[in-house]
């Protein structure tokens, strides 16, 4: 079988899993004009409550669904009780505020699961690999595929077709007009940052049984959604997912192409998305 | 008289220059404190009076360490013409950086500068011939300061080498307060305080940016290849995104108001950090609410907090407007 096939499959696999990570920041980022660098640090804590859920003999799929949501519940609670008091200050603050919010959560991780990293385990019925053919593939990764590809769907859906989508959109264009046509702006704040994390926790439960889960990979992580925004343009769904999807192909591409520098093109194809459209692939000037 | 008030912060950071030897045991740490500063004085320059938030210090900071690391092991040169040369590679990446993110602003800027700070640590992390990738460039020699073969200043011993980085922070710390108080430092200023207007008088605020990232960059390498000399390795941690981050926290810790609240910053970093990582190992949980605490209750940092308390102590209030303080942040 043609291995660039795969490598390309591959990185699809991960490029939806970027997207999804770096779908919730573009989102926060969009409306609450607000670089959440504590994003990573969620998607941390979603692949270590995915580790603890197993460990405690949980369900895998009952992890997917409670621990998204605890820890957008956890993110819903920060904004209301922390975040949303730096609002008016300038944006070096917001910064400060999550890169310290981070720095606490890796740290607190640390402290309750050790340095190491842990393995998770993926469900029985998801483990080895299909075939069609001469096309091998693990059923995990396919799995993770045509879930975030579910996922997707179900954001657009939120974010274009419901009453909170469309007041999301209309706030990130203009949040004074939003709270001007008598909508409460600050209850949509909360959910949106809420469910911007709750997707970071989400993409580090279905990474945990990929890459395992270590005290690091939240920084990492946050280097990654960085630039998947940059790429496809901050604020933008589609520039999440176009800009995921991109990154994940030339990623998987280059590990095969050339190991060592596989990290490094991923920030040379930034770099030449950037010198030809400075605001990201379809981000707005 | 005058000449007191026009430099009173340049004496302060003397004071504190010639005070550390006194405070603490190890010349290593106190050397680390003013290194730190001099990194930091370069990212103030561009929060504090540009405007500029950039995540990317580290940069400067790693190719300051490999170049002068290079020139010292590979090419041997002595260090006169070595340090010239690192503050050299610093400015030319710093413009090459630059080049890419001034054209963005605001946040957008700091993602860029925080992307390419990823960018430079991969690309040091893959060519091993000139970083030593995961190990480090090893083996960097601290050689005396001699010109034209007379020794001036043996950096052999911590305090030596003390001296030696304080007087280069010195030399530093005064230039840079003459190009804040200068022409320059106030067109930045303007720019810092409302670009659109800057631009409309007619300032070239793009190539203003880019003089003074140029500058910041020189700066942030001099700080970096020093480190490189007081550790004897140029490690791949100094170019990398904690190395970025340490850099810009410590700037907003000390406060953006003036030069002397850089050398605040890192002190108090460089010196809790020492301490609190020697009795619990987990010390960056307490850093990460600190950090919150600052941006939550003190944004003008700690130089904020002496100044709030020297005015409890003379017991007055309003104090005069000073010059240097934004006219209002968005």
């Amino acid at each position: 079988m043609n291995v660039y096939l795969l490598q390309v499959v591959n990185g699809i696999g991960i490029g939806m899993l970027y997207f999804l990570l770096a779908v919730g920041m573009s989102i926060i980022f969009g409306l609450l004009r607000f670089v959440n660098f504590a994003h990573g640090a969620f998607y941390l804590l979603g692949a270590y409550f995915c580790y603890q859920a197993v460990e405690w003999g949980l369900d895998f799929w009952l992890a997917l669904a409670i621990v998204p949501l605890a820890v957008g519940f956890v993110g819903w609670a920060l904004e209301r009780a922390v975040l949303r008091h730096v609002y008016d200050k300038a944006h070096e603050f917001h910064i400060l505020l999550t890169v310290g919010l981070a720095l606490i959560i890796q740290e607190g991780v640390i402290m309750v699961w050790g340095p190491i990293g842990e393995n998770v385990a993926p469900p029985d019925v998801l483990k080895g690999v299909v075939m069609w053919g001469a096309f091998i593939y693990p059923k995990y990764r396919l799995f993770v595929i045509l879930f975030t590809a579910v996922i997707a769907a179900g954001l657009w859906w939120l974010l274009e077709g419901t009453r909170l989508g469309s007041a999301v959109r209309a706030g990130s264009e203009s949040t004074e007009m939003v709270s001007l046509l008598g909508l409460n702006v600050t209850q949509i704040f909360s959910l949106t940052f809420g469910l911007g994390v709750a997707t970071a926790a989400l993409a580090g439960v279905l990474a945990a049984p990929i890459r395992g889960a270590e005290p690091f990979m939240g920084l990492e992580a946050l280097g990654i959604a960085f630039v998947v925004v940059v790429v496809g343009g901050m604020g933008r769904f589609s520039g999440a997912l176009v800009g995921g999807l991109l990154i994940g192909i030339v990623q998987s591409l280059m590990s095969t192409l050339w190991p060592q520098g596989a990290q490094l093109m991923i920030y040379v194809a930034m770099g030449a998305v950037l010198l030809l459209r400075p605001h990201g692939l379809l981000g707005r000037g | 008289m005058q000449a007191i008030k026009d430099n009173h912060q340049w004496l302060m950071a003397l004071a504190v220059v010639l005070a550390m030897p006194l405070l603490i045991d190890s010349g290593s740490l106190a050397s680390e404190v003013l290194i730190y500063a001099l990194a930091v004085l370069g990212c103030n320059l561009l929060l504090g009076f540009t405007g500029l938030l950039s995540f990317g210090q580290g940069i400067f900071f790693g190719v300051g360490s490999y170049t002068l690391g290079n020139l010292l092991v590979r090419l041997d040169l002595p260090l006169a013409a070595a340090l010239p040369l690192t503050v050299l590679a610093g400015v030319v990446s710093a413009v090459l950086v630059g080049w890419l993110a001034i054209r963005q602003r605001n946040v957008y800027f700091a993602l860029l500068t925080l992307a390419m700070a990823q960018m430079f640590y991969f690309l040091a992390y893959t060519m091993t011939d000139l970083t030593g990738g995961d190990n480090g460039l090893l083996g960097v020699p601290r050689p005396p300061l001699s010109i034209l073969g007379v020794e001036l200043l043996s950096l052999e011993s911590p305090w030596q080498f003390y001296r030696f980085v304080a007087l280069c922070f010195l030399v530093a710390f005064w230039l840079l307060q003459r190009v804040t108080t200068s022409v320059f430092g106030r067109t930045l200023l303007a720019i810092r305080d409302n670009e659109a207007r800057a631009a409309a008088v007619g300032y070239d605020v793009h190539g203003l940016k880019l003089a003074v990232f140029a500058l910041s960059g020189g700066v942030t390498a001099l700080a970096g290849g020093l480190l490189a000399m007081m550790a004897g390795i140029a490690p791949l941690s100094s170019i990398e995104y904690h190395s970025s981050e340490m850099i810009l926290v410590m700037t907003i810790i000390g406060g953006t108001s003036n030069l002397f609240a850089s050398l605040l910053g890192a002190g108090f970093y460089v010196l809790s950090a020492d301490w609190l990582s020697f009795i619990w190992p987990r010390w960056l949980l307490l850093l990460g609410v600190l950090l919150m605490l600052v941006s939550l209750y003190m944004q003008r940092g700690l130089w904020g907090v002496l100044e709030s308390l020297w005015r409890l102590l003379r017991g007055r209030r309003g104090a005069a407007p000073d010059a240097t303080q934004p006219e209002q942040r968005p």
